[in-house]
């Protein structure tokens, strides 16, 4: 009977650990935070949810189609504060890097990109130095 | 003596009952792992050719059904251009509200069907962005009601914040608010429906939305011939395209049969639209402590003025369908 219920027990125990450390990241709350970092004028468009499952994801990416003639303006905030930790790119359909709130090592809110060209692009989210690994980012439009 | 026999027939059923308790539990635990494994999270994809039908699907062993994983449905779902954009260019160019134009929030109780209410969720989601857009309080409330109608009947009413939004919407100058709290509240829809795996659901709220909006646009651009909106018609090709690529997948569910069949009888006439661009290099600099980045590569739409007639003839034919009781 022992011999059943002990690795029963384990394993309970571990799927609850697995569950807890899943469930940390509430990226909803920085959803929140980062919508309150837009500046005014600029209309939420989408939210992106930033979970790294505590460094075992690397690099989190969404596809998005942009409009030409339009600035989107991306902020992020995350467990560590503000942006910090969490890197944003912005690829264009090529996949070249177009713009990045970590400049020169410096580390930025977000980024405003003044797009004039329609198309399929993708933002990047990666993590420097992160201790959570996670938060979430909002992005806004404005014509 | 019966007593002890009866007791260790007991504890080895218990042990048996134990141990396939054991086994499932190890299963399962698995399985959650498996289905919790980075390469499965949503937003983890390679998606070079995610918005290609060809690129992004394989072919199942078991049935030959064509398979597309659920982080790419969503990866897709969610890269869907939001309708408000496209609501904010038409009153941009001065184009005056039109009520008679939308939908009528009187008719959200009369679709019966998962397919109808979805899609008309996604017709009066539209509306109710340009309401809110030109500040019209009356029609906000009045298409508020027609959303949560909807989505009381898709058993999503919850995830929508009807009290809150409907406070702001009572008195006149909330605008910005109303929109952010309304994108919000679908955007939660959209989730929500995607956690539950009724994608299905998710692309036809999407494609209500977005034949609502290319309507509208067809509809103002035939009064005004403002170029900016043909050129935002032709650039719906991009969207039609990763429409298309969901539908397709949920194409034995039903009705979507025909839907799918009408909306590749636009894609035929987007398959004449180019979209050129001229590429550069961007340009960035720091203001203020914002980074700002100057896209300096331009696309550019072609179309006919024949074919946008075709899209517009197209565009009305299968939104009415949709509208129709």
């Amino acid at each position: 009977m022992r011999a059943v219920l002990t690795p029963l027990v384990v394993l309970l125990s571990l799927a609850l650990f697995s569950t807890k450390a899943v469930a940390q990241c509430d990226a909803e709350v920085y959803s929140q935070k980062a919508l309150k970092a837009l500046q005014q004028g600029y209309t939420f468009v989408k939210s992106y949810k930033i979970d790294g499952k505590n460094g075992a994801r690397k690099n989190i990416e969404y596809t998005c189609v942009f409009s030409k003639d339009t600035n989107y303006m991306l902020r992020i905030e995350g467990k560590d504060g503000g942006a910090k930790g969490i890197v944003a790119t912005l690829l264009d359909n090529q996949r070249q890097e177009l713009t990045t709130n970590n400049l020169n090592g410096k580390s930025y809110p977000g980024w405003t990109y003044r797009c004039r060209s329609t198309g399929i692009y993708y933002i990047l989210f990666s993590f420097k130095d992160s201790e959570s690994y996670c938060g979430a980012a909002v992005l806004g439009f404005k014509r | 003596m019966q007593i002890t026999v009866e007791r260790i027939v007991t504890n080895n059923r218990l042990i048996w009952i134990m141990k396939r308790l054991y086994v499932s539990f190890a299963l399962i635990l698995v399985l959650a792992c498996s289905a919790n494994s980075p390469e499965n999270e949503q937003g983890n994809n390679k998606v070079d050719s995610s918005l290609s039908p060809k690129g992004s699907k394989e072919v199942s062993e078991d049935n030959q059904l064509p398979q597309i994983s659920d982080d790419l449905v969503a990866n897709i779902m969610q890269s869907i251009p939001s309708p408000i954009e496209t609501s904010y260019l038409i009153k941009a160019i001065g184009a005056p509200y039109n009520v008679s134009n939308l939908n009528d929030p009187n008719l959200a109780a009369s679709y019966s069907t998962n397919y109808s209410q979805a899609l008309n969720l996604g017709v009066y989601s539209t509306d109710l962005g340009f309401a809110n857009l030109y500040d019209k309080n009356q029609d906000v409330l009045n298409y508020l009601n027609a959303v949560k109608k909807l989505a009381d009947n898709l058993g999503i009413g919850q995830y929508f914040d009807y009290k809150t939004i409907k406070e702001l919407a009572s008195t006149s100058g909330n605008v910005e608010q109303l929109l952010q709290l309304t994108q919000q509240n679908l955007e939660k829809i959209h989730n929500h429906l995607n956690e539950q795996k009724r994608e299905n659901l998710t692309i036809l709220i999407l494609t209500g939305g977005w034949v609502e909006a290319l309507y509208l646009t067809t509809l103002v651009y035939q009064k005004t011939n403002n170029q900016e909106l043909k050129e935002r018609i032709g650039e719906q090709k991009i969207a039609l395209d990763q429409i298309l690529t969901i539908l397709d997948i949920y194409k034995t569910k039903p009705n979507f049969a025909t839907l799918i069949a009408d909306l590749k009888e636009l894609s035929k006439v987007y398959s004449k639209v180019q979209i050129k661009t001229t590429v550069g290099k961007p340009t960035q600099k720091v203001v203020n402590g914002e980074i700002i980045t100057e896209d300096n590569t331009i696309s550019t739409v072609i179309i006919d003025d024949t074919d946008v007639q075709t899209i517009a003839s197209l565009i009305k034919s299968i939104r009415n369908k949709i509208v129709k009781v």
